[in-house]
């Protein structure tokens, strides 16, 4: 509560900044407001000045050629179908000048986008020419351009370094978003894409249709299926593999075991492979008519399965990656398989640092080795470890590759009502919504999902949150 | 008596451990030397060796197998992306870490909560805003795509930064060091494991990624796309029983220079990272 009325309080103080540099500035500071660089001519800052005119002369060129047609449509996202009319005479097609929705939406949040930025820039300017005029007033010496310059590399560093990067994060993260939260609010889909068809706004249909389940719109029932499973899901990954990883280093580390560095090697050879190679590589390799199954059958566990009821009577084989059951089982033990490794190597680290005293104590007191780890290891990894598995469980949410690529072309749903909405039982939240994207090019529906996804991560890393950016803790060690 | 017992044991489940781990690997590399280009599915290690999945590899470019041309894009793309990305990583990281001034909470939660966002849904509207530039299908727009981002990585920098001694930059600044230089010749050099682990991550990433390749890589012109593209589809269903042991190979081959800078960036993470957090 406090941090959000500070918040709101630091941006009222921004604005009445901005009117007390404007009330008290001179007749140039006034004119700024028209002409952005006179402050700075009149402080014989003549570079400053030209480059503020240029900023105003780009952006009334970009309001007039670039803004205004697109936003005059951003209301409707375009009215004019596109057509296409052939003429037999010179046997050639013309094209009709046709509303292209998606760019109008797209170019209407850059330019949105862009006007923020330069009201903030206006702002910044008039406050910077009143404190020159105040410089000016008082005597100071006023920097001309080299010692800007040299400034930028000094005082203004942050400055220097934060403008690329920053650029490269509005483009491959802010603006996609923004384009993305827009998309939530329109009827873009397979029946909407431009260039062929204009979609336009529908407001929260679609949320709607996320929440309701009938005859013709299944996603209610897909929805919460599949928010189950990833929820299950997150919590095993996550934990199998971060006590796994635990034990494994236990074992590893403890220092009656030979060549611990041998060990670690071979588990890490495990992991170096990339992804797509041993995912794909283990997909082949629990095939319906894969090695295993052959190797199943000739041993006969196919048949006692079958005898114990696991495996249904009319199949051959062991369905590891087709039944939704066998499949979710296998994800789950091939993703200890992946994960297990990692998080061996981060335990290894965190184990090496335990205070050997604690230990030493504990054992003259005469705890036995099950004592000590499960009230001085566990506790001492869980307090160093703890932010880290709040953040290893939203990755897990987010684990795309271990389902896409075990599960991609060869599980098939039977489930009619989950086929209706393009899901499968094995589907994570983000899978589902890669698919409803690269395959049936439901833009609308993947963006209301996407927009879920993110509330329930940020749900859970608002636990850790405060923690993780509290600040008192980063100054400590400087 | 009882401590043989239990080393003994130990052993033996690390053995049967490190066996199930290292099965799919093994099988990776019988048969990529198999002389049957499908699945063997009826045993383990191949009827008959061969080193034609290699030579297929390499000497025989069709249409479906361009692996020089892969390896080639990839390399271009993953230089490029780890030159910008260990840039920007830094710069953010030291920024964050060593620099105060106003805003740089807000900007540090920020961009927390901007993380969070799954990359896979903005990848959507990514790819439309490149398609819109005539970015798709090009190594600018692999490059742009995998390091323009890279700013919001810079917690583990950040990190280790901070565990560097604020004393150090002072005594810099006494003598008359301007900001830029103590970034250079004082933060830099001391930051040296988590510069190394910062690199070889994002020389890494393009190697192992699958889903934003397969996004922007879309012609369907076999010699444009990287490794991971390339060896995926060779699985496809149609494929898999001509090239199965040519998928193997290029698996081969693509993980040694990966492993071995694997195994090097994991050396470094542990001194970086855990040094530092340890020390909280």
């Amino acid at each position: 509560m406090k941090k959000i009325s500070k918040l709101f309080s630091s941006i009222g103080n921004y604005f009445k900044n901005f009117g007390v540099s404007l009330a008290k500035g001179d007749i140039w500071v006034k004119s700024s407001l028209v002409v952005m660089g006179a402050g700075y001519f009149a402080r014989k800052q003549i570079i400053n000045g030209i480059i503020m005119l240029l900023v105003e002369a780009a952006f009334i060129f970009m309001c007039i050629f670039y803004a205004a047609p697109n936003l005059a449509k951003f209301g409707t996202l375009g009215t004019v179908q596109f057509e296409q009319t052939f003429d037999p005479l010179t046997m050639t097609s013309t094209v009709n000048d046709y509303d292209n929705s998606f760019l109008i939406l797209l170019n209407s949040i850059v330019a949105l986008f862009i006007m923020l930025v330069f009201l903030f820039v206006y702002i910044q300017n008039i406050k910077s020419v009143y404190k020159l005029q105040q410089k000016k007033e008082e005597g100071i010496h006023i920097n001309n351009f080299r010692e800007d310059v040299r400034a930028m590399f000094n005082d203004r560093f942050h400055i220097t370094l934060m403008t690329l990067p920053a650029i490269g994060v509005v483009l491959m993260n802010i603006l996609p978003i923004l384009v993305l939260i827009a998309v939530a609010f329109t009827n873009y889909d397979q029946a909407h894409m431009p260039p062929n068809s204009l979609f336009t706004w529908v407001g929260i249909r679609n949320f709607k249709n996320l929440f309701t389940n009938s005859v013709t719109v299944t996603f209610g029932y897909a929805f919460g299926k599949i928010l189950v499973w990833t929820l299950i899901w997150a919590v095993l990954a996550t934990f199998t593999t971060f006590l796994g990883g635990i034990l494994l280093a236990k074992i590893i580390n403890n220092k009656r075991t030979k060549l611990p560095k041998m060990w670690r090697t071979l588990f890490i050879i495990a992991i170096a492979v990339p992804q797509f190679v041993t995912l794909l590589l283990v997909r082949n390799f629990f095939a319906d008519s894969g090695i295993v199954n052959t190797i199943c059958s000739n041993v006969g566990i196919t048949d006692f399965l079958k005898n114990i009821g696991l495996v249904s009577p009319n199949l051959t084989y062991i369905p590891f990656l087709t039944n939704p059951n066998w499949a979710k089982v296998m994800i789950v033990l091939i993703n200890i398989w992946v994960g297990v490794p990692y998080q061996m190597l981060i335990a290894t680290g965190v184990l090496m640092n335990i205070p050997e005293d604690q230990i030493e104590c504990a054992k003259i007191d005469g705890a036995n080795n099950f004592q000590i780890f499960w009230k001085i290891t566990m506790p001492y990894i869980m307090f160093i470890q703890g932010p880290a598995l709040i953040t290893d469980f939203v990755k897990n949410i987010n684990n795309f590759n271990v389902i896409y690529l075990l599960t991609q072309d060869v599980f098939v749903t039977s489930d009619q009502l989950l086929a209706n909405s393009n899901a499968k039982e094995v589907d994570l939240l983000v899978t589902w919504l890669f698919r409803l994207t690269n395959e049936y090019y439901n833009y609308k529906m993947a963006s209301v999902i996407g927009i879920c996804v993110f509330i329930i991560c940020a749900a859970f890393t608002l636990i850790t949150f405060t923690r993780m950016i509290k600040g008192d803790r980063e100054e400590v060690f400087q | 008596m009882k401590k043989t017992v239990n080393s003994v044991l130990r052993h033996v489940v690390l053995l049967i451990l490190a066996v199930i781990w290292l099965i799919p690997i093994v099988w990776l590399v019988a048969t990529s030397f198999s002389g049957y280009r499908g699945i063997n599915i009826a045993h383990f290690f191949p009827q008959s060796w061969s080193f034609s999945n290699y030579s297929a590899l390499f000497l025989e470019p069709d249409s479906v197998v361009q692996y020089v041309a892969w390896f080639k894009n990839t390399l271009i793309i993953a230089i490029f992306t780890c030159i910008i990305s260990t840039l920007f990583t830094l710069m953010v990281a030291y920024t964050m870490s060593c620099m105060r001034f106003k805003g740089r909470k807000f900007i540090m939660s920020f961009s927390i909560i901007l993380n969070m966002f799954p990359g896979v849904l903005s990848m959507i509207a990514v790819y439309f805003i490149l398609k819109s530039l005539g970015l798709t299908n090009s190594h600018l727009g692999m490059i742009i795509v995998y390091s323009a981002g890279s700013g919001l990585g810079f917690l583990i920098a950040k990190g280790f930064m901070d565990t560097i001694p604020v004393s150090l930059r002072e005594a810099a600044r006494l003598e008359g060091a301007s900001e830029a230089k103590i970034f250079w010749k004082v933060v830099l050099p001391l930051s040296k494991p988590i510069i190394v682990y910062t690199i070889i991550s994002s020389f890494l990433i393009p190697w192992g990624d699958f889903v934003l390749a397969k996004l922007m890589l879309n012609s369907g012109i076999s010699s444009d796309w990287t490794v991971a593209i390339g060896l995926y589809n060779m699985l496809d269903k149609s494929l898999i029983n001509k090239y199965f042991s040519i998928f193997c190979a290029g698996g081969v081959i693509v993980s040694i220079p990966i492993s071995i800078l694997f195994v090097i960036m994991q050396k470094f993470y542990v001194e970086g990272v855990t040094g530092g957090s340890v020390k909280g």
